[in-house]
């Protein structure tokens, strides 16, 4: 009864001797651990309920379990380094980016500083173009020869130029030093456009092209002079575009406020040239003519403007057709307050200025000297002071106050100035001339009830303050 | 009484200022005054649940009945013991208790009452009860921070079958534990449920905790060439007829180098045998030598099964190394609930190293007893030293817990 399968030798003959009993002792001794094992491995992986099978089984289990924890820790500890090296990614990337915010800032920083540079060195430039265009105005109110009367105009005409790239040059400058601020309120939409319709109807006339203008009675809100500069803009590009047809000047009433149009004839700007159109120094080509001065900042001056404003600007146009700009308006809530501003353009009398005693309170000699020839070429009498001091000596009333805001260190402020001479002769007209663009300033001239001009001052809108200020005297 | 005026202050902070465990022990013969000293120990307004383990040599119904009078309110759990762990190291003839802290440890124990009818479906049943009295009280996930501690009568014969299903039903939950002792007579072991010792029984005890904690099974055993080859085995009786077709006394004795008269347990700690399964070797400890010549072992044997002789090594360092790796892992350990085989005590003793072992215990907290035979992980195994080790409450203590293999 062997499991084993091989033939058992000692089964066939009975040992004689001690040895041969010993090796037949062995034999059956190894058969029975052979027997066992047999029967141990042929039962393993049973699924009977015996005890040590059930203790093998929970072994194997636990191995089992313990491999794959260790499995698992190996993972994990895979998955940290790799949470590592990316928290090591992450902090290098946020170092780059703080290498970056600062470089930005030291280039947000450099172009500020390059701003303010632009805009003090435009100040001083204005300063003496200022007097430059008095001078050349009072010049032409003298008699002259006709042929030195044209170098008169050309003269003129050219500082206006200068004067008026320098203006939009320092425009630009203030608009990205955010010096700038919107003075929004509530006005009449035909305020502004019926004085613009007339200023650009001359225009548009002399260069041959009729200019449509549809009126509008809506109130809107916005900053007038920052708008008048957008549509005039318009105005200016489409006239300077068209050859011949016309340019129209209207209104149409959205949902979300009053679009200003400005359309022409003109060429037409093809589709891949929209966007460019409103960078700095960016000119459609196809100019009508090429005596035109100006830089191609007109766009994004707009561009600037319009986005302080949040107007948005559309622009639609049909190559060969023309050109539709538009800028929406939101409208206002409120009545449109009274404007001081004058809104025509034509050149009044000198009249009601003759005789007038005006005081011109200035630090720059050049201006003093350019106003006193200017509004002594109106009949004005003029005194011209450095600063209040001198005048102080003075009994008799001016008939108005010119004062620019300006003064000489160490003197009081144009306003200053002013209100004192204010106090002392209750109702004394006073116009206060400044290049600076702060809208708190022109609040505080406001609400003293003073006329407020920009410079540079140009010549037909120093005599309508004028005007207007002693009409209400 | 110690620290159990109701009218204490609660510190703003627990995780501080209190003591998550605190531990006792009674060298008093008289049970009631046994009770009491642990009583002293232990109560406090925040005592939320018992575990002891006591000599055989006490009174047990007395002992059952005292730990019920004076501990009405929270759940006691114990068993007998072969040797007790205290916390000055190895006691004997003595009681050992810990009392855990309501607001660090969530503790559900239960009686499995019938071993032979422990199936499957009554594991799960079970394991679901005491998780979901766990959930109930504690404040973290109870499937991700608890461990099971068994306690098994050490003379029934069943640890193999009942813990092969009770870790099916535990899955993912860590467990480990001891056969309960008599101080090597062999005559009767018990474990103790709700005011009564009962034999041929087992009590599983859910433990919950916010603390990092680690399950862990050690032993200094090492294989030698010799294999023995059981030949001739009553499987129920864990007996050993034959090893290598020969008497298994014999053959035993013929390993060891001694006459089988001469055989004594000192002889068992010392030259172990172990199977080999994978790359490990689980000692199967004899219990005792028959005079037929057959051996009866601690734990299950079969025909077929092939013994490796072992030798020792150094046990104390062994122990030491393997509570530093975890001191690593989890911090200075707050408790370590050990459950140390009785072998190992007669080993440590018979090299005159008693003292250095409670040295060793003491240091490094450990409470417990001396088995017959442990639990780790579902397998029912011999001469190790297996148990938990729970570290000191973390900032984090939440998302802290650790459990190991």
């Amino acid at each position: 009864m062997s499991l084993l399968a091989i033939p058992d030798p000692t089964q066939q003959m009975a040992p004689t001797t001690a040895r041969e009993q010993a090796l037949v002792d062995e034999n059956r001794r190894l058969r029975k651990v052979c027997a066992a094992l047999i029967e141990r491995v042929e039962s393993s992986g049973a699924a009977e309920g015996a005890p040590y099978a059930a203790f093998e089984h929970a072994v194997l289990l636990a191995e089992q379990v313990r491999e794959r924890t260790e499995t698992l820790h190996h993972t994990l500890d895979e998955l940290g380094q790799v949470n590592a090296q990316l928290r090591e990614e992450i902090h290098n990337r946020a170092s780059a980016e703080q290498r970056l915010i600062e470089a930005k800032q030291e280039a947000e920083a450099a172009n500020l500083s390059k701003t303010r540079f632009l805009a003090a060195v435009s100040h001083d430039l204005l300063q003496p173009l200022n007097a430059a265009r008095l001078f050349a105005s009072a010049l032409g109110e003298h008699r002259v020869p006709e042929d030195a009367r044209h170098l008169v105009e050309h003269l003129g005409r050219s500082l206006k130029d200068v004067e008026t790239l320098l203006g939009t040059l320092v425009d630009i400058s203030r608009l990205d030093a955010g010096v700038l601020k919107a003075d929004v309120a509530p006005f009449e939409a035909a305020d502004l456009l019926d004085m613009l319709a007339h200023e650009y109807q001359q225009i548009a006339a002399s260069q041959g092209l009729a200019l449509h203008y549809v009126r509008s009675d809506a109130v809107i809100d916005s900053d007038l002079q920052l708008l008048a500069r957008v549509v005039r803009n318009f105005l200016t590009n489409a006239i300077r575009y068209t050859a011949r047809g016309h340019v129209l000047l209207g209104c149409r009433r959205r949902a979300g406020g009053l679009e200003i149009c400005v359309g022409d004839t003109g060429p037409g700007i093809p589709e891949d040239q929209r966007k460019a159109i409103f960078l700095e120094f960016r000119r459609a080509e196809n100019r009508r003519d090429d005596q035109d001065r100006g830089l191609g900042l007109g766009l994004a001056i707009v561009d600037r403007i319009t986005s302080m404003l949040d107007h948005p600007v559309g622009l639609a146009s049909r190559p060969g057709r023309g050109s539709l700009f538009s800028v929406l308006v939101p409208y206002a809530h409120r009545p449109a307050g009274k404007r001081v501003q004058a809104v025509t353009e034509a050149m009044p009398d000198d009249e009601p200025l003759s005789g007038r005693t005006i005081w011109v309170i200035d630090d720059d000699l050049a201006i003093r000297e350019g106003m006193q020839a200017l509004l002594g070429s109106w009949g004005c009498r003029v005194m011209a002071a450095r600063g209040p001091g001198v005048l102080e000596g003075e009994t008799a009333s001016p008939d108005a106050l010119i004062v620019d805001y300006h003064l000489d260190d160490g003197d009081p402020d144009g306003l200053e100035t002013a209100s004192r001479l204010h106090e002392r002769w209750p109702g004394l007209p006073v116009l206060v001339i400044t290049a600076n663009h702060d809208a708190a300033l022109k609040h505080r001239a406001r609400m003293r009830g003073f006329g407020w001009l920009l410079k540079p001052v140009k010549p037909l809108r120093l005599k309508m303050q004028l005007l207007s200020l002693l009409e209400r005297t | 009484m110690l620290d159990a005026s109701p009218n204490d202050i609660a510190p703003l902070s627990p995780y501080r200022e209190v003591k998550p465990v605190r531990t006792a022990w009674s060298l008093h013969r008289d049970p009631q005054l046994a009770v009491r000293e642990l009583a002293d120990g232990l109560q406090h307004a925040h005592l939320g649940a018992v575990l002891f383990f006591c000599s055989t040599e006490y009174p047990l119904d007395a002992l059952g009945h005292a730990l019920d009078e004076t501990f009405p309110h929270v759940p006691v759990s114990g068993c007998t013991t072969a040797g007790e762990i205290t916390p000055t190291g190895y006691g004997r003839g003595c009681v050992v208790a810990i009392g855990f802290d309501r607001r660090f440890f969530t503790v559900a124990p239960t009686l499995i009452a019938d071993l032979e009818s422990f199936d499957l479906l009554r594991a799960q049943c079970l394991v679901d009860k005491l998780l979901g009295e766990c959930r109930r009280q504690s404040t973290v996930s109870a499937s991700d921070h608890s461990f099971a501690l068994t306690l098994l009568d050490g003379l029934s014969s069943s640890e193999e079958q009942v813990l092969a299903t009770l870790d099916a039903a535990l899955g993912n939950i860590p467990s480990f534990g001891g056969s309960a002792g008599d101080d090597n007579r062999l005559a009767h072991t018990y474990v103790y449920h709700r005011g009564h010792f009962h034999s041929q029984a087992a009590v599983v005890v859910m433990i919950t905790t916010p603390l990092p904690f680690e399950v862990f099974s050690t032993h200094h055993l090492r294989p030698c060439a010799e294999k023995l080859v059981v030949t001739a085995a009553d499987r129920h009786q864990r007996t050993v007829h034959e090893l290598n077709a020969a008497p298994a006394a014999g053959e035993y004795a013929r390993l060891v180098g001694r006459e089988v008269a001469r055989l004594s347990e000192a002889d068992f700690a010392q030259y172990p045998l172990a199977v080999r399964i994978g790359e490990r070797f689980y000692a199967r400890s004899i219990q005792r030598i028959h005079a037929d010549g057959s051996l009866t072992f601690y734990c299950a044997v079969e025909n077929g099964i092939v013994l490796t002789a072992m030798r020792p090594t150094p046990i104390l360092a062994d122990l030491e190394q393997v509570l530093t790796e975890l001191e690593s892992r989890l911090g200075p350990p707050t408790l370590i609930i050990g459950c140390d085989c009785f072998l190992r005590r007669l080993a440590i003793e018979a090299l005159g190293e008693a003292q250095s072992a409670s040295e060793l215990l003491r240091r490094w907290r450990a409470i417990g007893f001396n088995t017959y035979g442990e639990q780790h992980h579902g397998m029912h195994i011999n001469q190790t030293f297996t148990g938990v080790a729970i570290g000191h409450p973390r900032p984090d203590a939440a998302d802290g817990a650790n459990h190991g293999a």
